[in-house]
């Protein structure tokens, strides 16, 4: 049983959530098992043929969920739901340690009135027949037990649970709509394109490579980075875009102390364009505020001066360490740290301008031939399918 | 980036398989499947090939065919002489003496073993890149147990002096064994583990043209490692796993080839190393490395101006010519090489050194487009900066 996190306040459009949400769950589960999926109120009930615990594991990264409970289902009788439980109990108490009492309830929904018994009296019921095996292991607490027996009856169907697992929160992938987002590979993109995501945006990645100023490898690694983020959305799609030839006519023709700065209005003219053609209305960025010489504000407002798409920057005010812990949450530090130069490394000037004005850049790049640049890099990417 | 590759200039890493080997490897994969411990038929065939390797490789090692333990390979071989050799050997004292340039897998395998209360000392190159023989014989101990000295050189080719190490441990520390990875030395150079003085010797299949993923240690006479694996027993106990039938087919097939071949394919390596040079000196796009030591004709290092190594290398790749810069300078790696040190190459010097390798079937004209390629990355990389 998959719960809903906020979902159930977006209204009139609940049900788009709600389907896309199921979307989202079924594409998740693909190749673990099979699952019928249904919906009922807050939650959907998915219905694995087998590996049901691997389900539950991989659908707690699905976003729009608040938590997953790995249930047992039976006939919504009586009997049959005290059958149940003494299987749930049994296996639940396996795991935990057996030299202390453990403090315990029973707590039953019903969604089905009809059922004869009302939810205390079901609670009651079930934790009589439950517990005389174990009187010396569980007590009853009602606040705050350290272990609850879930009962959620349902029309013609109840379900048994121990166990909770806490789901990804947020919102389901491509309710919001769609955004770009730029992929180094470096620790902050990945954990921005992910947040984008949890808030309910289906990302397109856009990466930038120097090649052959910088090796293939890094592409390789930058693929490994969006096929770890794919876990959090249906399907992924990274555009590669060839980088050095830009690079090379700002060395030859710009202020060295500006590179970076024009490197990045370049990325965003090319982000943009991308954007377009994919249908995205936003460009997501892993900036942090002063983190490097590019992310003072008056820089970040160069590089913004060169963008037309709303920018996104879901880590603006993220100290490293609080970047760094989410990334090792979503499983994609690992993989950032492995040793691998970036674009941004290739030519870079001895002293990078602080405070860039947008003049300057605008005057710098008066020597090149913008759009023509532009257009070369968007017709030379390569667009792969992850 | 293509994927034919015109000039495939780094052999060190791993060579192309041979068809010869393929063949032989063939019936292995396909309809001789048996496992050697099976009693039947179908095993004892697999077992009879096992033993027709272990033969060929025991003869391209001078050694005999019951002291080859098949492995997965170099690293594999190379930890176990040196974890399992110092290991059983414990009771007898816990200093171990590492050459100055071995590889990852002899090092950080030492460098492990520390944890279990080893004492571990490098070997060192005197001035001229050599290896210092001097500080070995003061060095050694009555209680070192193991010295482990690379044959040659994988970054440099630098070909080092095992057989005198061999009888100065004997001389100066007679309960120590000599491990010798001798990876880049088969097929570049006469091995024999009885005239090296060596008490184990590892050798791969791939940089052979073998298979990956196959390997032997070879040992001396009653020299006994502490096994890495447990299990079925299999290689006298010494490397349980069922063993990989195919890959040891194909190591055993390519290290005869590579013996059998030795002199042919040094007069070779040393044309292709003769054309290389001159080309370098004639186009001037480089300077080649040449120190007063020993080399192995199959690896010659050229000093590169402008840009780093690396951007070199990414853009040769992109013309098709492969080449290394990966163990002369390890990207991330702040250390520079002993053996570039010793030729008097900084840090930033360091970074300029790109590794060029042949094998037996590099191609003169290979070695002609690569200059040329080089030729041309000069030019592109010669822009205003």
């Amino acid at each position: 049983m998959a719960r809903y996190g906020e979902l159930w306040l977006k209204g009139k459009n609940r049900g788009m959530f709600e389907r896309r949400l199921a979307q989202n769950v079924k594409h998740a589960v693909e190749g673990i098992s099979d699952v019928r999926i249904e919906r009922d109120q807050a939650q959907l009930v998915l219905h694995p043929e087998s590996r049901a615990r691997d389900v539950a594991r991989r659908v707690q990264d699905v976003f729009g969920l608040s938590s997953v409970f790995l249930a047992r289902g039976t006939s919504a009788d009586t009997e049959a739901i005290v059958a149940a439980a003494e299987m749930v109990l049994a296996e639940a108490l396996e795991a935990r340690p057996r030299d202390r009492v453990l403090t315990f309830r029973v707590q039953t929904r019903r969604s089905d009135k009809s059922f004869p018994l009302l939810s205390t009296e079901l609670d009651r019921l079930v934790a009589d027949r439950v517990m005389p095996p174990y009187e010396e292991r569980l007590r009853v607490e009602l606040s705050k037990p350290e272990l609850t027996l879930g009962i959620s009856v349902r029309p013609g169907r109840a379900y048994v649970f121990a166990e909770r697992m806490p789901g990804a929160g947020g919102l389901p992938v491509g309710t919001v709509g769609r955004t770009v987002a730029l992929l180094s590979g470096g620790i902050d993109s990945p954990v921005a394109a992910w947040m984008a995501m949890k808030r309910g945006c289906e990302v397109v990645f856009v990466t930038f490579h120097s090649y052959p100023y910088i090796g293939a490898s890094y592409e390789q690694k930058v693929r490994a980075l969006v096929c770890s983020l794919g876990r959090f959305q249906a399907r992924s799609l990274l555009y590669s875009v060839p980088f050095a030839g830009i690079q090379t006519q700002i060395r030859d023709h710009c202020p060295p102390s500006y590179r970076t700065v024009l490197y990045r209005r370049m990325m965003h003219r090319i982000a943009d364009r991308i954007a377009d053609a994919e249908g995205a209305q936003g460009v997501v960025t892993g900036d942090s505020l002063g983190q490097v010489a590019s992310q003072t504000l008056e820089n970040l407002a160069c590089i913004e001066d060169a963008a037309r798409l709303p920018l996104l920057r879901p880590l603006l005010c993220f100290d490293k360490g609080e970047t760094i812990e989410l990334a090792r949450k979503i499983g994609t530090f690992e993989l950032s740290i492995q040793p691998e130069p970036d674009c941004c490394t290739v030519f870079q000037p001895r002293k990078p301008i602080i405070r860039g004005r947008i003049e300057v850049c605008r005057n710098a790049e008066g020597e090149l031939d913008v759009a023509g640049l532009v257009s070369a890099a968007v017709e030379g990417a390569e667009r792969i399918e992850a | 980036m293509s994927t034919s590759v015109p000039a495939y200039l780094d052999n060190a890493a791993t060579t192309p398989l041979l068809d010869a080997v393929r063949a032989a490897m063939a019936p292995y994969l396909e309809e001789e499947f048996g496992n050697p411990s099976a009693r039947y038929p179908l095993g004892i065939e697999a077992t009879a090939a096992l033993e027709l390797a272990r033969q060929r490789v025991a003869r391209a090692t001078g050694a005999r065919s019951e002291d080859v333990v098949f492995t997965s390979g170099g690293t594999e071989a190379n930890n176990l002489a040196v974890l399992g050799l110092a290991r059983a050997r414990r009771r007898h004292g816990r200093h171990l003496l590492i050459g100055p340039t071995e590889h990852p897998s002899v090092r950080e395998a030492a460098r492990a073993l520390e944890g279990e209360g080893f004492e571990l000392e490098d070997l060192r190159l005197d001035r001229d890149g050599e290896l210092d023989l001097e500080h070995l014989a003061a060095s050694l101990r009555a209680d070192t147990v193991l010295v482990a000295q690379m044959l040659v050189s994988n970054e440099f080719g630098t070909v080092y002096p095992v057989a005198r190490v061999g009888r100065l441990v004997r001389a100066n520390a007679p309960r120590a064994v000599l491990h010798v990875d001798a990876i880049q030395g088969l097929g570049k150079l006469p091995l024999s583990i009885g005239e090296l003085g060596a008490h184990s010797l590892s050798v791969s299949a791939h940089k052979v043209h073998g298979p990956k993923g196959s390997g032997a240690l070879v040992l001396s006479e009653g020299v006994r490692p502490r096994p890495l694996l447990y299990g079925g027993a299999q290689e006298h106990g010494l490397r349980s796993g069922t063993e990989n039938v195919a890959g040891i087919v194909g190591l055993g097939r390519a290290a005869e080839l590579a013996a059998g071949d030795l002199s042919a394919t040094t007069s070779h390596l040393e044309a292709l190393r003769e054309l290389l040079a001159t080309e370098v000196r004639r186009t001037g796009v480089a300077r080649v490395l040449a120190p007063g030591t020993m080399r192995s004709p199959a690896i010659t290092s050229l000093l590169l101006s402008g840009p780093p190594a690396e951007v070199w290398m990414h853009h040769l790749e992109a013309r098709g010519v492969m080449t290394s810069v990966g163990s002369a300078c390890q990207a991330k790696k702040r250390d520079v090489s002993p053996s570039l040190r010793a030729l008097g190459l900084g840090e930033e010097q360091s970074r300029h050194v790109l590794r060029v390798s042949f094998s037996k079937k590099t191609s003169e004209e290979e070695v002609r487009t690569a200059v040329r390629a080089f030729v041309e990355v000069e030019r592109e990389l010669g822009a205003p900066r």
